[in-house]
């Protein structure tokens, strides 16, 4: 009784402001806004690059990077958080501790989701599953089967975040492992095709879970001077649902993120900053509630440089 | 009646709710630089304290002295010659074997350089952070020609022992301790186990028996630099044209 009750003058209040909304705009929900920050490749570098006469002196670091994480969420709404993936492996802090200060750091800084890179196999599956003990985020991964191996049921294909009125699925996939990963680190995992993996979830995530946005975190590469190596460009081309891939392990710094056209001829964005957590990158994005007709037309975002506060 | 009200309207807000309501129109992008002169979190210097403490007691360990920033770089860079003639020297001297040649896979190396002044044990953990160890292979010259084309391919990679040429993403003119490649003589060609076992695609090497003392790649560096230290030289390295694009 009760709940009916409620349900009844929820329904009248919601009534109630769509009325009042269409004589007097008083929240406008035609319009939406989400923040992306992203890292990929931050190699186990919680310290900034030491002072010496290296070219990164003084970079880095999870203080400094947190300190602008915080200060972003105080003026925004709406902040995910994401990590592509090789957080592992590149300071001796990983030689010491296997990983458990950087995720636990990633965990205090409320990231919200992570794939998996090649090197986050370094210090042994078991390793990385005991690590993900202390991890407040999942790490996202469809492509990787590991059935039978310490880390079956560790990772999730995908997750969901609700963001004021918008629901955003993030997907992540790995880079194929022979040749590249030592045998003995991977073990029983399969990798399987990215491209059919990623759409499959994509769609999922649009078609059946209503996600306004797919994210795909890719540890596949930007791209590589063999035009048929799996990397972001081939996916992101023969993609159909993915709106945004944030991508690692080529250590790419790119001047502003790629664009390219998915099989539909819509856009899908592109962007990597480079590696050890020099960079943070920010990706605002705009959203307009979809009206019921232009259904047919190809779905193109404008881009442009966001200027200084 | 009220019941039969309900139902459309619950079917309507469920398949609503399956369908993508907003589509994005635009971003705007920002790449921020993390240069510590901004707010810092205190809270993450606290955290970081205790693990700190115990890397510095073992990091901050100065094993030598860089004369010079030598740099990473392809075909060919200061501080991969500078790794590479560390790693021949000692797997000389760990294995007692007449090494012909040493190699590096270029994205093994993980610094972008070693910097001027000193050469501390945390630097060289960060330009090979990986628990590598040192593999020798008897390698005959036509797999050996197979391996270096690879490289080739590949841009380049730091070696001792050898020069090279890059043409068409292939070998050419490969001299080995000084005379030129024979595709049906035996080398004994020192890499990382991570080669060895086919990584950075290295197929050829796959299947190869190796010989190995389990000796880290990392170790051979640092022990490189100390003996050097105390033979009072300071590490240095040039550009020999060991790796170099023909014309």
């Amino acid at each position: 009784m009760l709940n009916r009750r409620k349900f009844l003058i929820n329904a009248a209040v919601i009534a109630g402001g769509a009325l009042a909304g269409a004589a007097k705009p008083v929240e406008d929900d035609t319009v939406e806004r989400l923040t992306i920050l992203h890292t990929n490749d931050v190699h186990s570098r919680l310290e900034p690059f030491p002072m010496d006469a290296g070219k990164n002196a003084g970079l880095g670091g999870v203080a400094a990077r947190a300190g602008l994480i915080h200060s972003v969420r105080e003026k925004e709404k709406n902040v995910l958080l994401l990590d592509a993936g090789d957080i592992f492996q590149g300071t001796p802090y990983f030689n010491l501790y296997k990983g458990e200060p950087e995720i636990k750091a990633m965990t205090k800084m409320g990231y919200d989701a992570a794939t998996m890179g090649n090197h986050d196999f370094d210090g042994g599956m078991e390793n990385f599953s005991t690590q993900l003990r202390n991890a407040g985020f999942p790490i996202v991964l469809c492509n990787y089967d590991f059935t039978g191996t310490p880390l079956e049921q560790k990772t999730v294909p995908y997750k969901i975040f609700k963001k004021g009125r918008l629901k955003i699925g993030v997907t992540g996939v790995g880079i194929k492992m022979e040749g590249l990963v030592p045998e003995n680190l991977f073990g029983k995992t399969k990798y399987l095709d990215p491209v059919q993996h990623a759409n499959a979830t994509a769609e999922f995530l649009k078609r059946k879970q209503g996600c306004d946005m797919v994210i795909c975190l890719s540890h596949l590469g930007f791209g590589y001077k063999e035009p048929d190596k799996m990397c972001d460009e081939i996916l992101s081309k023969e993609s159909e649902h993915i709106d945004l891939i944030l991508g690692g392990h080529t250590h790419t710094f790119m001047d502003h993120p790629a664009v390219f056209k998915n099989r539909n001829g819509n856009d899908v964005i592109v962007n990597q900053v480079g590696w050890a957590g020099i960079m943070l990158g920010r990706l605002d994005f705009v959203f307009e509630k979809k009206k019921k007709k232009n259904l047919a037309d190809a779905h193109t975002v404008v881009i442009g440089e966001k200027s200084s506060e | 009646m009220k019941k039969s009200n309900a139902v459309p309207v619950l079917l309507f807000i469920f398949i609503a709710s399956c369908q993508p309501s907003y589509q994005s129109l635009s971003v705007q992008y920002k790449d921020y630089r993390i240069t510590n002169s901004e707010e810092i979190d205190s809270s993450y210097i606290v955290f970081l304290e205790p693990y700190k403490d115990s890397v510095n007691s073992t990091m901050n360990i100065i094993l030598g002295e860089a004369e010079t920033t030598l740099q990473k770089k392809q075909p060919e860079g200061e501080l991969g010659n500078f790794l590479a003639d560390a790693l021949l020297v000692m797997s000389r001297k760990k294995m007692g074997k007449a090494v012909d040649a040493a190699f590096l896979n270029y994205n093994g190396i993980r610094s972008s350089g070693l910097a001027q002044g000193n050469i501390t044990v945390g630097k060289i953990f960060e330009l090979m952070p990986f628990d590598n160890v040192i593999n020798m292979q008897q390698l005959k010259g036509d797999v050996l020609q197979q391996f270096l084309d690879h490289t080739a391919a590949l841009g380049g990679w730091p070696v001792s022992g050898l020069t090279m040429k890059i043409k068409d993403n292939r070998a050419t003119d490969v001299q080995i301790q000084g005379q030129p490649i024979d595709h049906d003589k035996y080398y004994n060609i020192v890499n990382s186990d991570y080669i060895t076992n086919g990584g950075d695609n290295c197929v050829m090497l796959k299947n190869i028996p190796v010989e190995s003392t389990g000796y880290l790649v990392r170790d051979a560096f640092m022990e490189y630099i100390q003996q050097e230290q105390q033979g009072g030289k300071k590490i240095n390295a040039a550009i020999e044209n060991r790796v170099t694009y023909a014309e």
